[in-house]
């Protein structure tokens, strides 16, 4: 990441009387752990909206984007472990991190309750990572002032 | 809140075309009908079934299931069309017809869009 100076690393948290109204959002991410960029940059401008204070209601992992929650990828020392940079967000801003259970299923990434379900061998769902269906991104869409989608 | 969803995923080859419909479907079951923009290769979802490869399952089940869901409000870029030769009366459904320069009018009537 050198040569990358983020927003966050110059702002604090802001003022209560910051001159933008915090505003609710709900990210897409469509991209995997093989279009990096991409990846990083939803996960960039995710921690830059809490940072400033907005809420993030969900973030929703659809197709290529549920591989990022699977606990089981081992990442090179040197590169980012993106599905922790994840987790480490969720804990630090209680982020709910929902993933298409549909393709998660057909991308071979279970929970424990569909690992008993269809009888599997593993679970490999990464923490702080939930499996769930469409209805909470239309769900979380119409809640949200500003939709947001990583990758393509 | 009103959605315009942006489909430019050719519907073979590759999950995408389908995993965008699903979205469109559940938008509508959670009653937010979207409207749907086909843009580039997405215009050729809307081919006829005849068209379709043997080997894969024909997405216009899922295009003509869309008015079943009162999702009627569909848009079709000229260029895209112009780009691969067809025309409306190539298409399976009845769709509006924009082109490439009202396509940011359009967007700018709707509150939220989903690009595919």
């Amino acid at each position: 990441m050198a040569g990358f100076l983020y927003m966050s690393d110059l702002i604090k948290p802001p003022a209560l009387h910051s001159p933008h109204p915090s505003l609710t959002y709900t990210v897409i991410v469509r991209c995997g752990p093989h279009q990096q960029g991409q990846s990083l940059s939803a996960l960039e401008f995710t921690k830059e909206l809490l940072v400033h204070g907005h809420q993030v209601l969900r973030v929703f992992f659809y197709q290529q984007g549920v591989h990022l929650s699977s606990s089981l990828r081992v990442m090179p020392q040197d590169e980012l472990d993106l599905t922790a940079l994840w987790q480490q967000l969720s804990l630090d801003y209680d982020l709910e991190l929902g993933v298409c259970i549909a393709v998660a299923l057909q991308s071979g990434i279970v929970d424990q309750q569909e690992c008993r379900r269809y009888e599997l061998s593993a679970v490999n769902l990464a923490p702080q990572f939930t499996l769930m269906g469409l209805g909470q991104l239309a769900s979380a869409s119409v809640e949200s002032d500003r939709l947001v989608s990583f990758g393509g | 809140m009103s959605c315009l969803m942006i489909l430019s995923c050719a519907p073979y080859g590759s999950r995408s075309a389908k995993e965008s419909l699903d979205v469109a479907l559940v938008l509508a079951a959670f009653e937010q009908q979207p409207a749907i923009l086909f843009l580039n290769e997405g215009v050729l979802q809307l081919l006829p079934a005849s068209k379709c490869p043997a080997t894969h399952k024909h997405i216009g089940k899922i295009i003509s299931a869309l008015e079943m869901y009162d999702i009627n409000e569909l848009w079709i870029e000229q260029e895209s069309l112009d780009q691969f030769g067809l025309t409306k009366e190539d298409l399976s459904q009845p769709v509006n017809v924009i082109s490439r320069a009202k396509v940011s009018e359009l967007c700018s009537q709707y509150d939220q869009h989903m690009v595919f």
